[in-house]
C-alpha cells in the first residue's frame, strides 16, 4: 500500500473535505479512527505486484 | 400452543416433507402451527419485521390442493420459510431494516424467492437483519433488533439476525440469509442452527439488496444440515440476470447428506485459532474433531495463510464496494442511516483505487495459496466463532473489524462453500459451532461431513425455551 503512516486528524479532515460527503465533526473523528486502524492492518497486503498481475475481475467481451 | 402444534414446529423439513407425502400432515396445519407460534413468542425475540399470514395461508392451501391431486413440487412443497428482509418480494414490503426503504414494495420477486415459490414453499414473512446486511443493530432503526432465543440478553449474531433467531426458535423451518463476510454463518453459529454459504456464483443474488458485489452470496439457514441441503436443491442454478452466476452441474444435495465419510480427508486450520478460543469453544472444536475421526474421516493439521490476511483483504474490498453502492444516499440522506451503518458506508470514500486493486490482487493470491494448502484434502475445518455472541445491550463497535479477525472471512475471500454446524453448548448454555469449507462447487462433501457429524451427536435434540 502506498500509505504507510496514518494521517493526523488534521490531515484526515482536509482529505474528508475532498470526498464529497457531508460529514459531521463526530463522523470525521470516528472515520479517522477507523481509517487509521484499517491502514495498520493493510500493511499485510503486499505493496509490489508484477505489473501484469491482473486482478480477478476479468472483463470478458463475449458476455 | 397445543402439544401437537409444538411438535409440528420442531419437525425438520425432511420429516415434514415425508409426513405430507404420506398424507399424514397438511401444509395448512403446518402453516397454522407456525403462525400461532410466531404470535405467541416472537415478541420476545423480534425476528419477524413483516408477517405475510394471508399469503402464507393461501400458499399452504394451494400446496395441499396440489399434493392431494398428486402434484409434488419437491422437498420444499408446503414448507414454511422466512426471508431476510433484503430479499425483494413482489407486493410485500422489503426494507433492508432501514428507514431508507421503509416504504419500498417491489413489483418482482428476487430470483431465489421465485425459485422457492415455484418449489411450493410457504413464505411466512420477512426477517430482521442488520441494516442493509452491514450495519450493527442500533436503536435508530425502524424495527427492534432481533434477540438470541437461547438467551435474550444476547444478540443472535448477524447480519442475518432474524433468520438465525427464527429458525432456532422454531418460527419457520428454513430461512434465507446472505453472507458477504460471514452473515449466514455468524447467526447460524450463535443460534445453533445449520447454515451454508454456498460457493460464490451457485445461488442467484438477483433481487437481493447488494452489499459488496464480488463477495455477496445468498444461502439458507435451517435446523439440520440435511434441511440446508434440501433448500439448496431448490435454490441452486444458473441465472443470466446475475453477473456472477455460474453454470455448475446439477447436484442432488439432499442425497449427499447420506454419503458415508469414511476416508474423507479434512484439513484442520488450527493456526487460525490456536490459543484464542474461549475454553468452551476450544473443547467443542476438539470434540468435533474426535467425532469426525470416529466417523472414519482423516483429520490432519494443515497450515493455511494467516487468518488476518483473509480478514483485511475482505474488509478492504467490502468497505470500498459497499461505499460505491450506497454513496449517493450517504451523500444525500446520511441521517436516514443508522449511526453505525452510515460510518461503515462512509469509510470507503477514503480508500484509493490502488488500495482496492491491491486487495483484489491479494484476494487472488490467497485463493491460490489456499487451494495449494488444501491439495490432497476434501474439506477445511475451523471454528465458527471465537466464543459467545455479543451482549444485547452493548452496542457493537462502529468499526468492529479492528478487533479480532473474522473466522468466516477466509471462505468469502476464496469463494469456497462453508457450512456452519452446531457442536454443543458452553457452560453458559450458549451454542458452539464449527465450519466445514469445501472445494468450489463441492457442497456435496461439505453436507456429507456435516450431516454425519449431526447424526453422531445429540445437539439437534435441544431447542431454546421461550
Amino acid at each position: 500500500m502506498t500509505e504507510k503512516k496514518p494521517p493526523t486528524l488534521e490531515e484526515f479532515r482536509a482529505r474528508a473535505a475532498l470526498t464529497g460527503l457531508p460529514l459531521t465533526t463526530e463522523d470525521i473523528e470516528h472515520l479517522h479512527k477507523g481509517y487509521a486502524g484499517l491502514i495498520a492492518l493493510m500493511e499485510r497486503i503486499p505493496t509490489r505486484w508484477a505489473w501484469a498481475a491482473e486482478p480477478p475481475h476479468v472483463f470478458r467481451a463475449d458476455e | 400452543m397445543s402439544n401437537r402444534a409444538s411438535e409440528l414446529t420442531t419437525l425438520s423439513i425432511a420429516e415434514a416433507g415425508s409426513l405430507m407425502a404420506r398424507g399424514e400432515l397438511t401444509a395448512t396445519a403446518l402453516a397454522e402451527a407456525f403462525l400461532a407460534r410466531i404470535a405467541a413468542v416472537d415478541h420476545k425475540i423480534a425476528s419477524f419485521v413483516t408477517l405475510t399470514a394471508d399469503r402464507a395461508q393461501a400458499a399452504a392451501r394451494q400446496a395441499d390442493m396440489e399434493m392431494s391431486q398428486g402434484l409434488t413440487r419437491g422437498p420444499l412443497h408446503g414448507i414454511p420459510i422466512g426471508l431476510k428482509d433484503i430479499y425483494e418480494t413482489e407486493g410485500v414490503l422489503t426494507t433492508g431494516h432501514s428507514h431508507l426503504r421503509a416504504d419500498y414494495v417491489p413489483s418482482v420477486d428476487a430470483e431465489t424467492v421465485r425459485r422457492l415459490k415455484a418449489g411450493g414453499a410457504v413464505i411466512l414473512g420477512k426477517l430482521a437483519t442488520h441494516e442493509f446486511a452491514n450495519g450493527a443493530m442500533t436503536p435508530d432503526q425502524p424495527f427492534p433488533p432481533a434477540r438470541n432465543p437461547w438467551n435474550t440478553d444476547y444478540q443472535p449474531g448477524g447480519s442475518s439476525s432474524g433468520s438465525g433467531a427464527a429458525v432456532a426458535a422454531a418460527l419457520c423451518m428454513g430461512a434465507m440469509g446472505s453472507d458477504t463476510g460471514g452473515s449466514i454463518r455468524n447467526p447460524a453459529g450463535f443460534c445453533a442452527t445449520a447454515g451454508i454459504k454456498p460457493t460464490y456464483g451457485l445461488v442467484s443474488r438477483c433481487g437481493i439488496f447488494p452489499l459488496s458485489f464480488s463477495f455477496d452470496t445468498a444461502g439458507p439457514l435451517a435446523w439440520t444440515v440435511e434441511d440446508n441441503a434440501l433448500m439448496l436443491d431448490v435454490l441452486a442454478g444458473y441465472d443470466p440476470n446475475d453477473q456472477a452466476s455460474a453454470k455448475a452441474p446439477k447436484v442432488d444435495y439432499g442425497a449427499s447428506t447420506h454419503r458415508p465419510i469414511k476416508g474423507m480427508r479434512i484439513a484442520l486450520a488450527r493456526t487460525w485459532y490456536e490459543g484464542n478460543l474461549t475454553a468452551d469453544m476450544a473443547k467443542g472444536m476438539d470434540e468435533a474433531v474426535h467425532v469426525l475421526r470416529d466417523q472414519g474421516a482423516v483429520v490432519e493439521e494443515v497450515v493455511f495463510p494467516d487468518i488476518w490476511d483473509y480478514h483485511i483483504c475482505g474488509r478492504v474490498v467490502i468497505t470500498v464496494e459497499a461505499h460505491a453502492i450506497h454513496r449517493q444516499e450517504v451523500i444525500e440522506t446520511p441521517e436516514k442511516f443508522g449511526y453505525t451503518t452510515r460510518r461503515r458506508f462512509q469509510l470507503g470514500a477514503f480508500l484509493s483505487a490502488e488500495q482496492y486493486l491491491s486487495a483484489v490482487r491479494f484476494r487472488r493470491k490467497l485463493q491460490v495459496d489456499t487451494r495449494a494448502a488444501m491439495r490432497g484434502y476434501d474439506l477445511i475445518m475451523a471454528p465458527n466463532q471465537w466464543g459467545p455472541p455479543e451482549i444485547f445491550e452493548e452496542p457493537q463497535e462502529i468499526f468492529h473489524f479492528l478487533g479480532k479477525p473474522s473466522l468466516s472471512m477466509p471462505f468469502n475471500v476464496t469463494g469456497q462453500p462453508a457450512l456452519t454446524v452446531c457442536c454443543g453448548f458452553g457452560s453458559d448454555g450458549l451454542p458452539l459451532a464449527f465450519q466445514l469449507g469445501g472445494r468450489p462447487f463441492d457442497e456435496a462433501s461439505v453436507f456429507a461431513a456435516g450431516a454425519a457429524y449431526e447424526r453422531a451427536t445429540p445437539w439437534r435434540l435441544r431447542r431454546p425455551t421461550l
